[in-house]
């Protein structure tokens, strides 16, 4: 199995992370691993920018139901930002938006958090 | 067929009026008859088997055929020659067949039936008779003729008298074809070879070679042709079956009306039933009645002149001929009344050794008796036992013969005991015909069930009621598509018959229909359906419930010690009038399936019309296979992409395909069992819709449950998994499981509009 590179800006306590064009059990894992490490460094928002995801199936969205989990159980937030028509309608139908805070951009998730380097992740 | 004048009757019997319901058969014998050039060129020419049961009317559709094509005149030189009892004598065969071909050739081109009498004339007579442009040819084929003749050569005889038509057709740029009837007479003697020799020589392309079609006693002319592929090949079986009903009684009706004999529809509804829609016996019947003027207007009437008929009248003297057919000796025929009566009394099969063993005294060679009578059809012999074949008449006579002759009963000095036992079950021979319907109708159903999705009212009176009472059957047809519970019945493998029973007002005959749910085939979904019909005049009382279900039960402890793994099993009472209100409960506890006759009908327009309403060919189709692999589905959804961008779907509709395909492949890839580790695709654009087919091999979509489309992952995992299924039905507008023979696939449609906006 090659490696899901995911995409991530941290922020003092906040961080985003960009699933990329296909949201599936590779990423899925990736970003899984990944809110784990961010939790783990202290980060306490985390938001997922889906600006650049197109598809998302059904072994992602399960495996983002245990992110949310964790992230919660945590004490942490996370946010879901930019969502694309079809993929709200797929988290509507899977009633993700009930479990989880949503926002239609990255800035409204962050709110003021200031921008940071940009730092590469892999899953 | 096209014939551009009214066949003229030259060999037929029959009337055009009196022969209806044989255009499925003349069709497939047209088809056979007729090759165009093409054809020729490329195809292997097929010979033909008219095969059909004793007296069911193979003469006299190769006699109307060949009436067809001579007043045709057109590029098929029709050649029919009935088979003489005797062939062992080849010389006089070929003489025979020779003569009569030769006048049937000259009468053709010369369009005169009469010259087809000249067949018995001198062969120069016949020879004379042809028109100027066949003179040479003919005489050229009667000068082989007796030149092969005085050689003394019978083999060569044989054969330029069988290779007559095809010399004759190729002079006149004809097609020839033959029509051998009563072929059977061929069995076990020389020009038996010399046949298969005529049926597989020539090549292809080879206009000399006739066609032939061979008829006769089914059981011997199917043996006639020898464990040959090549042969085979060559075959073309065409069945014919009984007519029906309908088109017997009106025949019926005709010929009585114009002998002038006094009927009724009740009269004439019984003569039908009585004889077993036989057109000979039926026939029989009404001749005697014409000469002796007699009416039929009563049942006592027909029954009197059927006794009569039958024990000394034209049945009695055919059926009399048969069985000194069949056995010659006084010996044999002993033998032969004594296997008869046996089978008849017995109401199902003996025991071959104990028939035999029955009539070893009477003749030395029982194996050979009990043949010849299979051949015949006047018994059904198998390995292990032996049955009677059903002839209703055959059994009167074979009954009225025994007692006379073999128990020695004393003949009443008028009338005749049997004749009293025909008058009173006279009632239920003509409720047997609606009983044959409605039981036909059902076994044709449970044959056809095969995982469609049926409404599930008509699987429960009470349910049908509720929700249809008082509506028209219009309406309750076209509310019955907008039912949501449905049932998916297994793929019927196989029916079995259990018997039938009675009581005052009631009778039922009971069925055992096994299959696959879902049809997949395993163990674990194999079903079986009990299923009572049952005809009653009030609705079904608990009473007589509990006898049938007696019955059901002890069928089922049958079905269980053959197979101790059959755990899944289905009751369906179907009863013409319902049910009473306690029965209808008893059965509800015991979760069996509760319809009626008119649930039947709407359950076989429903399955007729979903198999009339299968998709039509969209006007293009594209195919992918992916490997699966990561991320393989997403080449699968740029495809669909594509292709519904071209088709003009909304970006909007675009994602929900895509994420719908991506599932659907997901969930084929998880329940594959396939070797080739693919997943086939087809996307089908109509005017308004793209289907999209996902096929995989190997397991199915999901688990089928037999009663309604399978969840497609029965564990999810964390939440969401599993819901695949789910997230293709909501984004797509129709969605269809289908299994396949060696897998399952999934049928997804999206509509350019949703179908309620269009």
């Amino acid at each position: 199995m090659s490696l899901a590179e995911i995409r991530a800006r941290l922020m003092g306590d906040k961080a985003v992370i960009y699933p990329g064009p296909y949201l599936n059990q590779l990423r899925g894992e990736s970003i899984e691993d990944q809110c784990q490490e961010l939790l783990a460094a202290g980060v306490r928002r985390i938001v997922i920018n889906f600006a650049e995801t197109e598809l998302i199936n059904s072994i992602g969205i399960s495996i983002l139901l245990g992110v949310i989990e964790s992230v919660n159980g945590a004490e942490a937030s996370l946010v879901l930002s930019n969502l694309n028509a079809s993929n709200r309608e797929l988290f509507e139908m899977l009633g993700l938006m009930s479990h989880v805070e949503m926002a239609d951009t990255e800035e409204e998730a962050l709110k003021t958090t200031p921008d940071v380097d940009l730092v590469q992740f892999a899953g | 067929m096209t014939t551009a004048n009214p066949p003229r009757q030259i060999l037929s019997r029959l009337a055009d009026e009196d022969f209806a319901g044989r255009e499925s058969e003349l069709d497939r014998l047209d088809s056979l008859a007729r090759t165009d050039a093409q054809a020729r060129s490329t195809v292997l020419r097929s010979n033909g088997l008219l095969l059909g049961a004793p007296r069911v009317g193979k003469t006299e559709i190769l006699r109307k055929f060949f009436d067809r094509l001579f007043s045709e005149g057109g590029e098929v030189l029709p050649f029919y020659y009935a088979l003489p009892r005797s062939c062992v004598d080849q010389e006089k065969f070929a003489r025979d067949y020779f003569s009569r071909f030769l006048a049937q050739f000259v009468a053709f081109r010369r369009d005169d039936p009469k010259l087809i009498e000249a067949a018995d004339e001198p062969l120069a007579v016949i020879g004379r008779a042809a028109p100027a442009e066949d003179y040479l040819c003919v005489r050229s084929l009667i000068d082989s003729f007796t030149s092969a003749l005085q050689s003394g050569d019978a083999t060569a005889l044989l054969r330029v008298a069988l290779s007559a038509p095809g010399a004759a057709a190729t002079h006149a740029g004809l097609e020839p074809l033959v029509l051998l009837d009563d072929a059977h007479h061929l069995a076990g003697t020389e020009l038996h070879a010399e046949l298969i020799r005529a049926l597989g020589s020539g090549g292809a392309s080879d206009r000399r070679k006739p066609i032939y079609v061979l008829t006769g006693l089914r059981r011997l002319v199917s043996n006639l042709i020898p464990p040959d592929q090549e042969l085979f090949d060559r075959i073309d079986v065409i069945h014919a079956e009984s007519l029906s009903n309908e088109v017997i009684e009106r025949a019926t009706r005709r010929r009585a009306d114009l002998f002038g004999i006094d009927t009724t529809d009740s009269t004439i509804e019984l003569i039908v039933q009585q004889l077993d829609c036989d057109s000979f016996y039926i026939k029989s019947i009404l001749n005697a009645a014409a000469s002796r003027g007699a009416s039929l207007k009563t049942f006592i009437e027909f029954e009197r002149l059927y006794y009569s008929e039958l024990l000394n009248g034209r049945i009695g003297y055919y059926l009399d001929e048969l069985m000194r057919e069949v056995a010659p000796g006084a010996g044999e025929g002993r033998a032969m009344l004594e296997a008869l009566a046996l089978v008849i009394e017995a109401g199902s099969p003996v025991p071959i050794d104990a028939v035999t063993e029955r009539i070893r005294e009477h003749t030395p060679d029982s194996e050979g008796l009990l043949r010849r009578l299979h051949s015949r059809e006047m018994l059904e012999v198998s390995y292990g036992f032996v049955a009677a074949p059903g002839d209703p008449v055959l059994t009167d006579y074979v009954r009225a013969r025994y007692r006379g002759e073999v128990a020695g009963s004393p003949r009443p000095v008028a009338g005749d005991e049997l004749l009293g036992e025909k008058l009173k079950h006279s009632y239920s021979v003509m409720m047997s015909r609606y009983n044959r319907g409605i039981e036909s109708q059902l076994v044709e159903l449970l044959s056809r069930f095969d995982f469609q999705s049926i409404p599930a009212s008509l699987f429960d009176h009470v349910a049908y009621e509720k929700r249809y009472r008082g509506m028209g059957r219009v309406q309750v047809r076209r509310a019955l598509d907008d039912e949501q519970e449905r049932v998916r019945p297994p793929q019927i493998v196989h029916v079995h018959d259990l018997g039938d029973d009675e009581q005052p007002g009631v009778s039922w005959r009971l069925y055992a229909a096994t299959g696959f749910e879902g049809g997949i085939y395993t163990e674990a979904n194999e079903v079986l359906w009990l299923v009572a019909l049952i005809n009653s005049k009030e609705p079904l009382d608990v009473v007589t419930l509990g006898r049938i279900e007696q019955r059901l039960d002890a069928a089922l402890r049958g079905q269980r010690a053959k197979s101790d793994r059959l755990s899944h099993v289905v009751r369906w009472y179907i009863s013409k009038e319902g049910f009473s209100a306690v029965a209808s409960e008893r059965l509800a506890s015991v979760y069996a399936w509760r319809s009626t006759y008119v649930h039947l009908d709407l359950i076989q327009d429903y399955l007729t019309r979903l198999a009339l309403t299968g998709e039509p060919r969209p006007a293009s189709e594209f195919e992918l296979v992916i490997p699966i692999e990561d991320e393989a589905e997403l080449i699968a959804a740029r495809t669909a992409e594509q292709i519904a961008r071209a088709a003009d779907f909304s970006q909007e509709a675009i994602n929900q395909i895509k994420t719908a395909l991506i599932e659907a492949c997901i969930n084929a890839a998880e329940h594959s069992d396939s070797p080739d580790r693919k997943i086939h695709q087809r996307f089908a654009i109509d005017e308004d819709k793209l289907i999209i087919t996902v096929s995989n091999k190997g397991k199915t979509f999901g688990r089928a449950n037999g009663q309604a489309t399978p969840a497609l992952n029965a564990r999810p995992k964390k939440g969401a998994r599993g819901r695949g299924f789910q997230i293709i039905r909501a984004l797509m507008d129709e969605v269809e499981f289908e299994r396949t023979d060696d897998g399952a696939r999934l049928v997804m449609t999206k509509y350019l509009k949703r179908p309620d906006t269009r």
